[in-house]
Parts: structure tokens; sequence; C-alpha cells
């Protein structure tokens, strides 16, 4: 009997063991490959090499990869809290008040998650260009013009109405004989209690803002303005291309996302359950 | 806790970071409305590859600022998929915020902008002798009979071959010189035989090889109007299909799945010959190791009356944008690579760029003996190869087309019959249309 459990313990870490492991690889690779040069990078090699500080050099010699850290940081703090503002509000809106009409309007909202964003871009970026004829701060080429489609999502407004379900209507009530406005009744009551929420959406907002990249890719033209997905992928582009500088470019810009995701990461999980204290 | 002032915080900040680069774009903006730039001495130009299109550009910009001192030149690098991505976007759109002045197109696709975009480029016969550049060069940017493209880069194709491999196996560089493609599988399968090492290698999605066949034997996907897809009766075409299963099912290829592995199979010595354009050639001197065991032989030709030894592999030509300034484009062009000899020798010198401009071939960097490839004049037989390049139409959907290929490819090596897959491809090819 006690065989048995051990065997099942000792089967259960050995799978445990190999799927850790293939998920670590890519990482493992990922940072071996930053001290080594391209050509130990194609051959495959797995230990560390003496490179890091050429790739170093490399990268910033190549790339303006600190203004494109700047310039993804704007963008992506920027859409996530306004995205996340305006979303939670028209989710909310769905959820607490009856007003005819809404199941359309969210089935024609959430309708428009089908559409590819490849079939958008040209008439978005028509739409754009008519923008940068009166109001140029949010047209073409400019950070401001990367976020503005993204202000308001139809997954975010499903994402908070889903979760606004389960949202005690009780506490708004409450908030209602205590002398609340509508306005103060989603600013103190919904939002502090929803919190888990928010910080779900957050995250997921800001790891798609910071890694897209058609949008970003049509609209700025100029390198000063491009965000960081834009600068790894110039270069990528030689015809002889260096993996070596390719990699720790690539590490630099995982970092700011890997610390938000771990800082936030109770909250994530919390709030992707749904779960209210 | 949220409460009032917290969110009140976070908005302001929201609108903080918003105003913030607000105004530092609109401040950007002001200075770049008008076309691609505002300045009347500056262009932009939309490239790609750091090491190479950019360097080139930059070394032009050198030479042309020489004479024009006020130039500036606004290199802006994209991958090449991104650069089409965004002149498509903003092409079809009809948006000309942003557009640059001067763009590179690989050879392959430039019909298919051309004919998709009329009026959107600039014809620049006008800027520079196109008799100075090989045919092939000019018709691929020649549309409705104006030229529209400056040649860059020659896709030349050479094979690289080891010749301590060839010599282990008792051959030397002359019995792989002039050869073709049936002699070439014949003589790999002895030198896989009797060194173990594998002879070429190549992926199934990647056509480029049969590419190379075809236009040493002057014919394309297309026939002569660009359109109509032509495989059923492309005896070219036919016998690619069957060098590359003969080479497969002999066991001298070796079979690799992307870029990486491609680099990695002759950087580790795992295959003795690389038939490719001559782009590869940085990538096979990055081993340090191997210099010396290297040399370059002509490409091997078809079996087909006409077909000749010497062929292409991509490559691109530079285009000017119906924008402000695109006389200056044009002019910069025609004066530096259009024209320019000098500009031809740091290309050859510095990046290993083979351009397209005969005259350049005279000239000292191409006479240059390369230690690495045993003493060969790598860039004197490049240009000379290139003179020889058969001219072809390449139509509008050269990647669509060879898409399609791949799958018959595959059917073929999976034991179909090659006709009935041709046929198969023509009919989807056509339908496609």
């Amino acid at each position: 009997m006690k065989n048995k459990l051990l065997m099942k313990k000792i089967l259960m870490y050995a799978f445990i063991i190999v799927t850790c492991a293939m998920f670590f690889f890519p990482f493992y690779f990922l940072i071996v490959s930053v001290t080594n040069a391209s050509i130990d990078v194609t051959r495959g090699q797995l230990l560390p090499g003496k490179q890091f500080f050429e790739n170093l050099k490399t990268v910033f010699d190549t790339t303006d990869i600190v203004n494109a850290i700047g310039n993804s940081s704007i963008v992506a703090i920027g859409q996530t809290f306004i995205a996340i503002f305006i979303s939670s509000l028209a989710g909310y809106g769905f959820e607490v008040h009856p007003t005819k009409g809404k199941e359309i309007v969210y089935t024609l909202i959430l309708g428009s998650m089908m559409i590819p964003f490849a079939a958008l871009m040209v008439p978005l970026f028509r739409l754009f260009g008519v923008i940068s004829g009166f109001a140029p701060g949010f047209g073409i080429d400019t950070l401001l013009g990367v976020m503005l489609p993204y202000f308001s999502t139809a997954f975010l407004i499903f994402f908070f109405r889903q979760n606004a379900k389960m949202f005690p209507k009780e506490l708004l009530e409450a908030g209602r004989i205590d002398g609340l406005s509508e306005i103060g009744l989603f600013t103190r009551v919904f939002m502090p209690t929803m919190k888990t929420t928010y910080a779900a959406a957050g995250i997921v907002t800001f790891m798609n803002s910071w890694n897209n990249y058609l949008w970003p890719l049509v609209i700025l033209q100029n390198p000063k303005n491009y965000t960081v997905p834009l600068v790894i992928s110039a270069l990528g582009s030689s015809y002889t291309p260096d993996y070596g500088a390719i990699m720790l470019a690539i590490l630099i810009t995982t970092i700011p996302t890997a610390l938000i995701f771990f800082l936030l990461q109770k909250y994530f999980v919390a709030g992707m359950i749904g779960s209210i204290k | 806790m949220f409460n009032k002032k917290t969110a009140l915080t976070l908005g302001a900040s929201a609108l903080l970071v918003l105003t913030a680069c607000g105004n530092g774009d609109s401040a950007n903006e002001g200075e770049e409305s008008e076309g691609a730039s505002g300045e009347p001495n500056e262009l932009t130009v939309w490239t790609w590859d750091p090491n190479f299109n950019v360097r080139a550009l930059e070394i032009a910009e050198e030479h042309y600022k020489q004479d024009n001192p006020d130039f500036e030149l606004e290199i802006v690098e994209n991958s090449q998929d991104d650069v089409i991505q965004k002149l498509n976007t903003s092409l079809s759109s009809g948006v000309e915020t942003g557009l640059p002045n001067i763009v590179f197109i690989e050879d392959y696709r430039a019909q298919s902008f051309l004919s998709s975009y009329p009026g959107s480029f600039v014809p620049l016969e006008e800027y520079y002798n196109t008799d100075d550049f090989a045919d092939y060069k000019i018709k691929a940017g020649t549309y409705e009979d104006e030229v529209f493209n400056v040649p860059f880069d020659s896709g030349v194709t050479g094979l690289y071959v080891r010749t301590d491999l060839l010599e282990e196996a008792g051959y030397t560089l002359e019995d792989v010189t002039d050869i073709t493609w049936d002699e070439y599988v014949e003589i790999g399968k002895d030198v896989t035989e009797k060194t173990g090492v594998k002879w070429m290698t190549n992926d199934h999605n990647d056509l480029g090889i049969i590419r190379v066949m075809m236009q040493s034997s002057g014919v394309w996907l297309t026939e002569e109007d660009g359109e109509t897809p032509y495989i059923t009766d492309n005896e070219s075409l036919k016998l690619g299909f069957e060098t590359y299963k003969e080479l497969f099912e002999s066991g001298v290829m070796n079979v690799h799945n992307d870029w990486d592995q491609f680099l990695q199979a002759f950087n580790n010595g795992e295959v003795a010959t690389v038939p490719t354009g001559n782009w590869i050639t940085p990538s096979i001197t990055a081993e340090d190791s191997q210099s010396g065991d290297w040399a370059i032989a002509p490409i091997p030709r078809q079996t087909i009356e006409g077909s000749v030894n010497a062929s292409n592999l991509g490559g691109s030509s530079i285009y000017v944008l119906n924008i402000d300034n695109n006389e200056l484009a044009g002019e910069f062009l025609g004066a530096t690579f259009g024209s320019d000899v000098d500009f031809y020798q740091d290309l050859a010198t510095e990046i290993n760029a083979i351009g397209a401009y005969e005259p350049a071939a005279e000239g000292e960097a191409y006479q240059v003996e390369s230690e690495f490839f045993g003493g060969q004049m790598v860039n004197k037989n490049f240009a000379e190869w290139t003179q020889e390049i058969p001219e072809v139409e390449f139509g509008g959907s050269t990647y669509e087309i060879e898409d399609i290929l791949a799958v018959s490819l595959q059917d073929y090596l999976n034991g179909a019959d090659l006709d009935e897959v041709l046929e198969k491809a023509q009919q989807q090819a056509e339908s496609g249309m």
C-alpha cells in the first residue's frame, strides 16, 4: 500500500518536473543565448558564453530600445487605465441599469469581437488619415493614435459585465439610501469591491498593449515613436540575423511584463475566477 | 482601498500621460505634416536589414552629400514583411500622411505593387541610364513600358562548395563548374557516400531552388503576360520537381525547417554544397574555422535548351513614391545607385553587395581575391554571372503560386503522379487569380 502511494508520488513528480522543464526550457535558452554569439545560438549552444557585453553593445548601437521602452510604457499604461475605466463603466451599466434594448446593443458589441483586426485595419487607417487632418495629435504617427482604437474593447466590456453579475446589488441599494450619487455608487462602491477584476483586466490589457504589433506597425512611421515589438521585429529583419542581440532585446522587454505579472499575480488569479471578498 | 480620491488620482494621471504624449506628438507632427518630411532636402526611406540595405543607403547618403551637403536621409527600418504591410495599408487606404519618399521592394513582389496601385510610383528612366544594368533587373520594375525601379542588389546565385570534402571524394572544383543539375545529383550521391556528409539542405516549403532552376531556363511561374499561371506545360518546373525528388530520395538532401537550421547546416559542416543567392556569403564566412575550405562555382543549369549556368534568387530594387519631393528622390537614386562607380566599390568592399550595375565590375573592389574562398575573385565572378542571368517576367503572384506548389511538391514526394499534381496546381492557381 505504502509502495503504491510512493510510486504514485514519484510518477506525479516526474510528470510535474517534465512539464516544468518543457515550460522552463525556452526561458533558459533565451537567457543563455543572451550571452552567446549569433553563430552559437544557431548551433544550439546550451551553455552560457562570453558575448553578453558584445550583444548589449549591438542592441544599444543598432536600436533605440530605451526610447522604445518609454513609448511602450506610455502606450501600455495610458491605454490600460483608460480602457479599464471606460469598459468597466460600460460593463457595469449593462449589468446594473435596466435599459430598453440593452441586450441588442450588448450582442452587437460582442459580435464585433468576431471581426478580425486585419479586416478593420485599412478602414481604420483611412479614418486616422482624416483625423490627422484636423487633430494631428490623435492621428497617424502619434502614440495617442496607437491607443485610441483600444480605449474600449468588446472583450473588456464583456469581462466586466460577466464579473458584475456576481456583484451584490444590495450594496448599491445601501449606497443609494446613504445618499450616494450614481457616479459615487460606481467609484465608491463598485470599483473598490471589484478590485480583483480590475487587476485581472489591467494585466490582460497591459500585456496586450505591450505586445500589440499590427496596429502600431501601420500607424507609426517615425522610428522615434516606435514601440518595443516594432524595434525587435526590425532587429530580426536582417538576411544574417544577429540572434544573440535579438534574444537580449527580447529579454530586456520581457522584464517589465514579467514584473507586473508577478506583482499582481495574486489579484490576477482571484480576478479570473471572479471571487469577491 | 478605492475611494473617490484614488479614482480621481487614477483618472488624472491617465489624463496627464495622455496630454503629455499628445503634446510631444503634436510637436513632432508639426514638423512632419507635409508628406514624408517637411524639409525640402530631406527624404524618408523604408527598408529592411540593418547590415545590408540600411548600410547601403548610408553609404549612398555619404556619397551624395559630397556634392549636396544639405541633403538628409531618414532611414526607417522594418522587416520586409512589415514594409509590405505598411505600404499596402497606406496605399490601399489612399492616405498620404506618413508615406516615405523611397521604398525598397523585392523584385518578385514589384509587379503586384505596380499593378495594384497605378500612379502611386514615379517612373525613373530619366534619372539614370537603364542600359547600364542587367536586363532582368530592369524588367522586374517595368510596368506598361515604363521603368519604375532603380535596381539594387543582384540576387545572382552560385554553387557554394566545400572543396575539402570534394577532394576527399576524389573531385575538384573543376568537376562541379558549369555542370547540369543531373550531374550535380550524381556527384552528390558519390560525395555523400564517400564522406558521409549530406550534399545539400533544403526546406520543403521553400521552393527557392526551383525558382533558381526556372530562371536559369528563362521561364517563370506565370506566362509572358504576368498573369496566366504557367504550370502544367512548364518543362523547366517539371524537371525541377524531378531533380528535387531525386535529391530527396537518394538521401543526399538534408531537410531543414527554418532559417536557423539552414545556417546551422552549413556552419556545422553538415552539408557540402549550398546552391543559393550571393547574399548568403556573410553567413557562410561567419564560420571562421572553415576559411579556405569553400569555393563558389556557377549554379548548375537544366538539361533544357537555352538554360544557362547563371540564375537569380531574391534581390530587390528601389522605388520612388508619387508624393512631394519625388524629383529629389529620383536625383538622389540616379546619382548614387544609378551611376556612381565609386559607390558600388564601397558597397562591394563594405557589405559584399553585388549590384547589377555593369560598369562597377571594372573597379578594384571587384578584383580582390577572397582568402575564405580559396583565393577566388568572388565579386568579379558574381558580377560576370549577373550579366548572364536570363530575364523573366516575374508577374504579380510568385509567392501565391509557390504556396500552391509547395503542397504539390509534398504530394509528389509522397508518391503522387507528377502530371496530376501539376494539373491540380494549375487549376488551383487559375481559380485563385
